[in-house]
């Protein structure tokens, strides 16, 4: 009898470690941050106007991040999808540009960690931006386009600042353009003879900083509240390119405030969600 | 290590001023005269082939006004030195007012008469429309007519297949534009479409390349492709006179090229050079010829299309309510 109380006790502490195992399984979390802004912009665009814009623009930004795999913390990748608009004047405010933008990057970042509760994060993103930017008083060139890809050196700074009873998060984020391709028609090619007669030439260039020159720097602050973090930021981003001897110029200042959350994702055969989630699947 | 990471740092961060500032004129009068000045002077296409001195006219203009010239009479002169390029498509458009240069057509005959071609003899009063196209059965029902008054007014392939179904069993066409001052090349290709057979040359277009007068692009063709669904198979005659401009001119340079085609009016205005608008430091847009455009044989259209068979409007005949032009087009056709 005491022999069977000892091996049904045996069984339930090898259960117990067992369970144990499986607590400590770990998933990798993607933090998700969602901000919207509203900023001053100032586009410069030779091909509808040798006069610059000034206004003010809407932006929203979606980032996600995450690490490759569980064994590895120090590689993350990183999207990014932005979308903006804005409506620009000239200085007589006699006409205005409508500006829309879109904009999606990805790439992967190291992870330093010098000391506790500092990250520096440095990496590339690739990305695809489209813009386009309309005058609708001229006539033959009404609109522009902004068509670009480019591959972006990137650089982050996360420091979390310890206060009494919550933790701040400072981050500072760097991205500038390296090297791509883009679309800028020549100053006299009309989209016509581009599009309807097929005459592309001298509309695709190679960039690289000798022709685009950008910085991309945003400042925020995540602050955990109750149920939720939030983030404050300012971002400051400034691109300049030049090809078919005309300098385009774009420079917007934005005040941000959005809010960031880790998620965990499991989908398919291979990544079935632990029994102690629930699914609306199940 | 830092170093050289302080310096990468910097480098990508001032980068962006190290790139030159396009030169932005001061908004005084001397400044909005050089930045008019210099945008003619670098874009507007037709220079050397009107052969005007353009340093010329920026002597004796810069001495018709000081900075403190009021804005009316500013404009004026500014008006007046664009007059000088004689391009219906040059115009200075401020709040106030909008510089043009009209001679190309006020100078000449009208040759056209919308109370004429609104009679019994020809629309009447129950023309059909479709889309921009005005158009009715003439001469007891042996011609189909159709009066297009604006490249600007659309029309689809729908209503040009009703239009041609409704004049079918009709000997010959009879295509207006004549006071037609333009819009869309697109419609212009549209419309020739239905009358081609096969996809035709029927010209070139060139873009300015940079700052000299002629520096252009190659010249890149312009097809006028055969419409796949609707064709006219009979006679078409094109009716122009001078104020058939722009897209206008373009699809008179089209139909030129058309089976079955003839056109028969007036020499057209021209306007063959494609439009661009640009910009003054004081908000004044300036709208002005930017790529040239040329027949099949590479001849510039900017000055107008000479007809197949140049006629013109009698007095005579306009009194007995007769359009002269409209009547030597269905002789044409009936020949």
């Amino acid at each position: 009898m005491k022999r069977n109380i000892f091996l049904f006790q045996l069984f339930l502490f090898s259960s117990l470690l067992f369970a144990q195992t499986n607590d400590e399984q770990k998933y990798l979390l993607t933090t998700e941050t969602s901000t919207y802004g509203l900023s001053t912009i100032k586009l410069t665009d030779p091909y509808l106007s040798p006069i610059s814009y000034s206004g003010i623009g809407l932006r929203y930004e979606n980032e996600s991040r995450r690490f490759l795999s569980t064994q590895n913390t120090n590689i993350s990748k990183q999207s990014n999808f932005k979308l903006m608009c804005g409506l620009a004047f000239n200085p007589t405010i006699t006409a205005s540009m409508t500006y829309m933008g879109m904009n999606y990057d990805w790439g992967m970042h190291y992870h330093f960690r010098p000391f506790t509760g500092l990250q520096l994060l440095v990496g590339g993103l690739c990305d695809v931006d489209f813009g386009l930017k309309d005058i609708s008083r001229n006539v033959n060139n009404p609109i522009n386009l902004d068509l670009a890809t480019n591959l972006n050196l990137s650089g982050v700074v996360i420091y979390d600042i310890p206060l009494s009873r919550k933790v701040l998060q400072l981050q500072i984020a760097l991205q500038s353009p390296i090297l791509g391709y883009m679309f800028v028609p020549g100053e006299g090619t009309s989209y016509y003879e581009i599009f309807e007669l097929g005459n592309f030439t001298n509309t695709t260039h190679f960039s690289s900083l000798h022709n685009k020159r950008g910085i991309n720097g945003t400042f925020s602050v995540d602050v955990p509240f109750k149920y939720s973090i939030w983030r404050f930021g300012f971002n400051y981003h400034e691109l300049d390119y030049s090809s078919n001897n005309l300098i385009f110029k774009r420079k917007d200042v934005c005040l941000l405030i959005g809010s960031t959350f880790d998620i965990a994702t499991f989908a398919g055969r291979g990544n079935r969600a632990p029994r102690n989630f629930i699914s609306t699947k199940e | 290590m830092k170093k050289y990471s302080l310096i990468l740092l910097l480098t990508v961060i001032l980068l962006p001023a190290c790139m030159d500032e396009p030169g932005e004129k001061p908004n005084t009068n001397k400044g909005n005269f050089e930045a008019l000045w210099s945008i003619i002077d670098t874009r507007y296409c037709y220079l050397d082939y009107k052969h005007i001195n353009w340093d010329s006219i920026h002597t004796v203009y810069k001495q018709r006004f000081t900075d403190s010239t009021k804005v009316f009479t500013f404009f004026d002169v500014m008006g007046s030195m664009l007059g000088e390029l004689k391009d219906g498509h040059v115009n200075l458009y401020s709040d106030f007012d909008r510089s043009r240069y009209w001679k190309w057509y006020t100078d000449y005959p009208s040759n056209f008469s919308s109370s004429l071609i609104h009679s019994n003899r020809y629309l009447s009063d129950n023309y059909r429309i479709a889309g921009g196209l005005r158009y009715a059965k003439i001469d007891n029902g042996d011609i189909g007519y159709i009066y297009y008054g604006s490249f600007s007014d659309s029309f689809s392939d729908t209503n040009m297949s009703y239009v041609i179904t409704y004049f079918k069993d009709c000997k010959g066409l009879i295509i207006d534009v004549r006071d037609n001052g333009g819009g869309s090349l697109d419609y212009s290709e549209q419309l020739a479409s239905y009358f081609f057979v096969n996809d035709t040359l029927t010209g070139y277009m060139r873009h300015k390349t940079g700052d000299g007068h002629s520096d252009f692009s190659d010249p890149v063709e312009i097809k006028t492709t055969a419409n796949k669904t609707t064709h006219w198979k009979n006679s078409v005659a094109v009716l122009t006179n001078r104020m058939s401009f722009s897209a206008t001119n373009d699809f008179v340079n089209r139909m030129k090229m058309a089976p079955n085609s003839i056109i028969v009016g007036d020499k057209t205005g021209g306007g063959g050079g494609m439009p661009f608008s640009s910009e003054l430091p004081n908000g004044w847009m300036i709208r002005f010829s930017a790529s040239p455009m040329y027949n099949s044989n590479m001849q510039d259209t900017e000055w107008g299309i000479e007809p197949d068979v140049k006629d013109s409007i009698k007095v005579a005949d306009q009194a007995k309510g007769i359009d002269s032009i409209i009547e030597r087009a269905i002789a044409l056709i009936k020949k």
